[in-house]
């Protein structure tokens, strides 16, 4: 045996050639890029919200789309730490964010359950399955470069992986969803751009691992 | 003689700027550790080749270490994953024999799609890359096998395999 994996270690000694080292702020910007590229095509399609280009912002709009914009980044950095691993690691900043954006879906179910009990119609309507399409669509740059990243890398959570892929992804895209949505109600933000995020979180955890298998 | 950590890691960090003689030094205190770590996880039979495997791991990965954090740590966690991986394809090889035994007839047109795509690619490959990958990975023979079969020795039909594998990578990709 010995000798026989003398001989492997000698022949990877000799393929060696030099690499660089997988850098979490250089993961960051690609993360940032696929953000960016996301927002500026759903703005080039649809141009940006009345009351942001009069710098008159919704409050309910402003605060959701940063707990979208926080959830990004959090499961993003989370997802490209990954590629790096090592025993004893722990990485639960985003499972916090999560847990402080999934107060926008509750928030909306208490508002349309509380307006039931009043005898109120459901303010539900039917007006998101275009922030859905557009959202995972725009998403879609976000996912391509984190899944880039993470099959350089060396993930041994796969499972894990994807899920944050998908949600790094999906907020992104509802982030940029966010900048042109003209509905900055509660429960449109809370079931239709929540429902996105859950989405794209199921696709990444089941489209993503086998792609970052090696 | 067992490495520090600082001395793996420095080592780890040296391999990554390409030096070689660290680089091997490196790859014998991760054998040894590797030994120690598997040897306790695996039937003695395979235990050569699971540490070879992640070996070859930890080659091809070499870029997802952080110089600035411990390398035993990196390490554990890939020989962790090379484990339960070696473990999952154990389970599914025994689960695709039960099957064939169980389900004979199969629609063979992937498979002789596949077959025709493989062989263009390998026209691309060393002969000697070619023959490792197709004993190996394609018929599903052991490395000692395919080493009496053709000739070379087990270490090198592992390397020709790496190799191939990563040229036809390369190929698909292009």
């Amino acid at each position: 045996m010995t000798r026989s994996t003398d001989s492997l270690i000698e022949a990877l000694a000799q393929d060696l050639a030099p690499v660089r080292p997988l850098r979490r702020w250089r993961g960051m910007a690609g993360a940032l890029l696929g953000l960016a590229a996301g927002v500026l095509l759903l703005l080039g399609l649809f141009g940006i919200r009345s009351d942001l280009l009069a710098a008159r912002p919704d409050p309910v709009g402003v605060v959701s789309a940063g707990v979208f914009l926080v959830l990004t980044l959090a499961s993003a950095w989370a997802a490209i730490d990954s590629a790096r691993p090592a025993v004893g690691a722990r990485r639960d900043g985003w499972a916090w964010s999560l847990a402080a954006a999934a107060v926008l879906p509750l928030g909306a179910l208490f508002l349309i359950v509380t307006g039931l009990l009043h005898g109120n119609a459901s303010p539900l309507r039917d007006n998101g399955r275009d922030c859905i399409t557009f959202g995972l669509f725009a998403g879609l740059f976000t996912a391509a470069i984190l899944t880039a990243w993470l099959r350089r890398g060396a993930p041994v959570r796969l499972g894990q992986a994807g899920l944050l892929t998908g949600l790094s992804a999906g907020s992104a895209g509802i982030f940029a969803v966010s900048l042109y949505c003209p509905h900055t109600d509660m429960v449109h933000i809370g079931i239709w751009h929540g429902l996105a995020v859950t989405i794209a979180a199921v696709l990444g955890r089941l489209i993503v691992p086998p792609l970052l298998r090696w | 003689m067992t490495a520090d950590e600082a001395t793996l890691a420095r080592l780890a960090a040296l391999a990554q700027h390409g030096d070689r003689t660290a680089y091997a030094a490196l790859l014998q205190a991760a054998r040894d550790w590797l030994l120690r770590y598997l040897r306790r996880r695996v039937n003695p039979c395979e235990l050569d080749d699971l540490v070879q495997e992640t070996l070859l791991s930890l080659h091809r990965k070499l870029a997802s270490y952080d110089p600035e954090r411990p390398f035993l740590p990196w390490l554990a966690a890939i020989a962790r994953y090379k484990f339960v991986d070696h473990l999952r394809l154990a389970y599914r090889r025994a689960e695709d024999e039960l099957s064939d035994e169980i389900l004979p007839a199969v629609d063979a047109e992937p498979a002789i799609t596949a077959r025709i795509s493989l062989d263009r690619l390998f026209e691309e490959l060393p002969p000697a890359q070619c023959r490792a990958i197709e004993l190996v990975k394609i018929e599903g023979r052991s490395i000692s096998e395919a080493s009496a079969a053709t000739g070379q020795s087990e270490s090198l039909i592992k390397v020709n395999i790496h190799r191939g594998l990563k040229r036809l990578a390369a190929l698909i990709e292009n």
